[in-house]
Parts: structure tokens; C-alpha cells; sequence
């Protein structure tokens, strides 16, 4: 044998040996003819047994179906009986494992000796791209989901704020036009009772429109948006509010300008529920191409992954809207301590585009 | 219009006279100020966060009662709110109140104000208190005439 070969047969059973990837090989019966470490390690001690008994079934003990092209797991046309289709060069297979449950696998099934029709089936386990695949696909999701829900809220809020509100408005001036049409003192009074009653609708649905989203965050901006959310904070709840800002430009991506004012929505309402405080302080600003929305409380505060008092969704969707828009999000809480939450958000240049 | 002192004093008497530990009326605004309701006067209050509240019909105790003209009871805010709803009532937390009646108060056949009464410990408002706190209330208070209905 030269050399070369000598080479070759080394580094060919040190494969089979150590290898990661689970290789089997089938006779054209079906019968398994062997298995490399890897693979034994997935296959359960009874069907391994009759694989090599040459059950030709025996793979179907642990198969859980292969990715077709039409459906995600099937045993249609299953690749074990015709091999070398162009179908099976790369595909995706199931396994039931011995001890991690089903696992997706990338397969390869090809004849390897035409003479003696020899067969090998490869897998690569898959499992931890699934997991980032499917993380990515949630975050993708969620941010659709969120976008939906903005852009339906955007919607009504206009429609409320445009038509019902301005509509009511001119019904309400009509009303106070009548005053000069009649001395009938009865009448006027009825009129302004009306007139009284129609006004405090009238601002049920502005706050309707500016609870759903607030116009001035799509007309004016950030800047604008807080300070009218935080004068309703303390007109609603007598939660008084120390603002201070420092930008740089007065506008942002729309989708930024939503995460920021939603992060701080959420969090100034948390202050206010849970931290039992009557102030809090709220810092916006931008730093090197960054910007930042500080929230402080100087209230209770609360263990970090202790029992919520509330159903602690909040944290979590806060932590979501930051990561939609690459920022990161971080609580600093302890048992009367207070709260600090803090929102990075990179803007501008330094932002990696997706 | 009735000066702001015949309002504290009525509230005052009306309190000590009914012995709730906090009492407050609230009412709405002139025109000037879009007719919104605040709570314009309390009794035996710890704070005056109260003031810079403003209330909205259909929402809290008195937006309630504003709305439905229908008095309102809360026996123990402990046992009877969610506290995820709690949030809704600031005005119990604010004054830490732990029982609660809200009545309203008529004038020309229109609801013009709440009168609400609270204690801090353990006592709680009963029905029979809620039916005093009305009859309080029907009587009138400053220039409110008191009057559900325009013929009585």
C-alpha cells in the first residue's frame, strides 16, 4: 500500500471514530452494517440492536419524519427507500434521540458502493440553529405584532382626534351660539347643561385619542409627547413628574421615538403603581450617537426575579421593545432602594443597520 | 357663587358629624377650565395630592358616581379591590384609605358634585353609613340644592 492510501485509511477511521456528524451504513437490504460513535450515542440500545439485526424497519423506531417540500414532517416518500434523488443531496430529518428528545437533524442519504449497493446516512445535529432560527423568527413577529398594534392605535387615534373630536367641537360652539338667539331663561338653562355635559365628552375623547397614541409623538416628537404625558400623569394620578432633557435633534426614527416613549410610559406607570412614591425623575438624552432615557424612583423597590406584584409582563415587553430597536434595557432595583431603569438606544450613524 | 369657605365648613361639620376619618367633595370646574372634575375640598386629609387630580367621568370613585348617579361602596379596599385594579381608585392610596362610600350630590335633576367618606384603620363604611352619607347629601351642600328630581 503506498503511503498515500496508509494517509487516507487513517484519517477515514479517525472520522468514523471522532467524528461529530452520525454517519450509518446500510446494505441493500436495509441491514445496518455499521454505526460510528456518534450515531450510537443518539440511537436507542433496543432499535441499535435491530438495526444490526437488519431489520429494515428499524430506523422507523427512531425516524420521526423528514422536511419535504410541502409538508414539515412527513414519511411520504420516505428517503430510506429511494435514495440518490436529487430530493435527498440535503434535507432535514427528525430523530427521537435517546436523551434529548426529538432532534432536527441535517441528512445526507447517498450510495456510496454502487457493486454492493452501500449506503450512508449522515446527520448533523441542528438543534441549536432551530433555536436561534426561532428566536429570530419571534423577534421578527414581535416586532410585527407591535408595529400592527401601533399603526392600528395611530389609526383611531387620528380618526378620533380628527373627526369625532372636531365634529363634537362644532356641536359644542353651535350650543354656545344659542345664548344670544333667546332670553328664555329655562331654555338656556337646559342649553348649558347640555352644553356641560357634551365639553366633558368632548374630553373623554381627546383622552381616549392621546391614551391610544399620543399625536404629538408622530407631529411633534419625543420632547413634546412627554411633557404632555407627564402633565397627565400628574392631572390623573398627582404623580409629579422632574423631566429634564437634553437632545441633540429634535426628531427620530418614528420606530425609536415609539420604543422610548413606550419604555417610559411603562416604567413611570410602574413607579406609580408599585414604588409608592409621589415623584419621579425621568432624563432623556442623547451622548455620542446615543440615547438615553434614565428613570429613577426613590420608592420601594423590589427584588429582581422575585414574585411580581403585578404579572410582571411589563419588565419583560419593555425588554422586547428594546431589543426591536437593537437598544439595551436594563433595572437596577433593590429592597428600598428604589428604582432606576435605564433605555440605550443607539442613534444616528452608530446605528447597525439590520 | 358661594365663597370656598361655606364649602370646607359644611365638609368639616358633615365629617365630624357622620365621623368618618377622611371625607371630600369634589366638583366640577367652570367653563374656563372645560367643566373637568376635581376634588375641590377635603376633610381631615394627610396630604393635598388630591388637588392635582383631575378626575374623568367613567373613571375612579368619582367618575363613577359622577356618571351613574349611583352611590358606590368599597367595605375594604384590601379585600374587595384586585390589586392590579387598585389603580383605578387613586385617591385611596393617596390618602391610604381602606374602606370607602361615595354618594352623589344633585343639583337640578343633574349630578354637580361626590361626596365621598373613608376611614384609614379598620372600620368600614356600611350600607347603613352609605344611606346617612346620601341623606347628607340630598340635603345640598353650599349651593348645590341637593334635588334628584326638579319637581320634588
Amino acid at each position: 500500500m503506498t503511503p498515500g492510501m496508509d494517509l487516507r485509511s487513517l484519517l477515514m477511521t479517525k472520522l468514523f471514530e471522532n467524528s461529530s456528524e452520525a454517519m450509518f451504513f446500510f446494505d441493500r437490504q436495509g441491514k445496518a452494517l455499521a454505526l460510528n460513535p456518534a450515531a450510537e450515542n443518539i440511537v436507542d440500545q433496543d432499535i441499535l440492536k435491530q438495526l444490526y439485526q437488519g431489520n429494515p424497519e428499524a430506523l422507523c423506531g427512531t425516524c420521526r419524519g423528514y422536511t419535504s417540500e410541502t409538508e414539515l414532517r412527513t414519511c411520504l416518500n420516505c428517503y430510506f427507500h429511494t435514495p440518490d434523488s436529487e430530493e435527498f443531496t440535503s434535507y432535514q430529518v427528525y430523530l427521537e434521540t435517546k436523551d434529548k428528545g426529538i432532534v432536527p437533524y441535517a441528512a445526507t442519504f447517498h450510495t456510496i458502493d454502487d457493486e454492493n449497493g452501500i449506503r450512508v446516512f449522515m446527520l448533523r445535529d441542528l438543534s441549536r440553529q432551530f433555536t436561534t432560527q426561532e428566536k429570530f423568527y419571534q423577534n421578527k413577529m414581535m416586532k410585527h405584532i407591535i408595529e400592527a398594534q401601533e399603526n392600528e392605535r395611530k389609526r383611531i387615534s387620528r380618526e378620533l382626534h380628527d373627526s369625532v373630536a372636531q365634529e363634537l367641537m362644532s356641536a359644542v360652539i353651535d350650543l354656545r351660539v344659542l345664548k344670544y338667539m333667546t332670553a328664555d331663561e329655562q331654555l338656556l338653562k337646559k342649553v348649558k347643561q347640555t352644553e356641560v355635559s357634551m365639553t366633558r365628552l368632548l374630553n373623554d375623547i381627546r383622552n381616549l385619542s392621546v391614551e391610544l397614541r399620543p399625536a404629538a409623538l408622530d407631529d411633534f416628537g419625543l420632547e413634546a409627547a412627554f411633557r404632555s404625558h407627564f402633565k397627565r400623569m400628574e392631572q390623573s394620578y398627582g404623580l409629579i413628574i422632574e423631566y429634564e432633557s437634553r437632545l441633540l435633534d429634535k426628531r427620530y426614527e418614528s420606530e425609536i421615538e415609539t420604543v422610548m416613549y413606550r419604555v417610559c410610559q411603562e416604567a413611570v406607570l410602574n413607579a406609580l403603581k408599585y414604588a409608592q412614591v409621589d415623584s419621579v425623575k425621568v432624563s432623556l438624552t442623547e451622548n455620542d450617537g446615543v440615547l438615553r432615557l434614565l428613570i429613577k424612583d426613590e420608592g420601594t423597590g423590589f427584588i429582581q426575579g422575585g414574585e411580581p406584584n403585578g404579572t410582571g409582563l411589563g419588565l419583560f415587553g419593555m425588554q422586547e421593545r428594546a431589543e426591536l430597536v437593537g437598544g439595551t434595557f436594563t433595572v437596577d432595583s433593590g429592597i428600598g432602594r428604589g428604582t432606576t431603569i435605564l433605555l440605550q438606544v443607539p442613534v444616528g450613524l452608530s446605528r447597525g443597520k439590520e | 357663587m358661594i365663597n370656598k369657605v361655606d364649602y370646607q365648613i359644611e365638609l368639616d361639620q358633615i365629617r365630624v358629624a357622620l365621623g368618618y376619618d377622611f371625607m371630600s367633595l369634589a366638583l366640577a370646574e367652570p367653563a374656563e377650565y372645560d367643566y373637568v372634575i376635581r376634588w375641590k375640598y377635603a376633610s381631615g386629609n394627610t396630604n393635598d395630592r388630591y388637588k392635582r387630580i383631575v378626575l374623568q367621568s367613567g373613571r375612579g370613585i368619582a367618575g363613577i358616581v359622577f356618571k351613574t348617579g349611583k352611590p358606590f361602596l368599597i367595605p375594604s379596599v384590601q379585600k374587595d379591590v384586585k390589586p392590579d385594579t387598585l389603580f383605578n381608585y387613586p385617591i385611596t392610596k393617596m390618602e391610604n384609605l381602606n374602606s370607602i362610600g361615595a354618594v352623589p350630590v344633585w343639583n337640578d335633576a343633574r349630578v354637580a358634585g361626590v361626596l365621598l367618606g373613608g376611614f384609614r384603620g379598620e372600620r368600614q363604611v356600611t350600607a347603613e353609613m352609605l344611606r346617612d352619607l346620601d341623606r347628607a347629601a340630598r340635603k345640598g351642600i353650599g349651593d348645590l340644592n341637593g334635588k334628584e328630581l326638579l319637581l320634588s
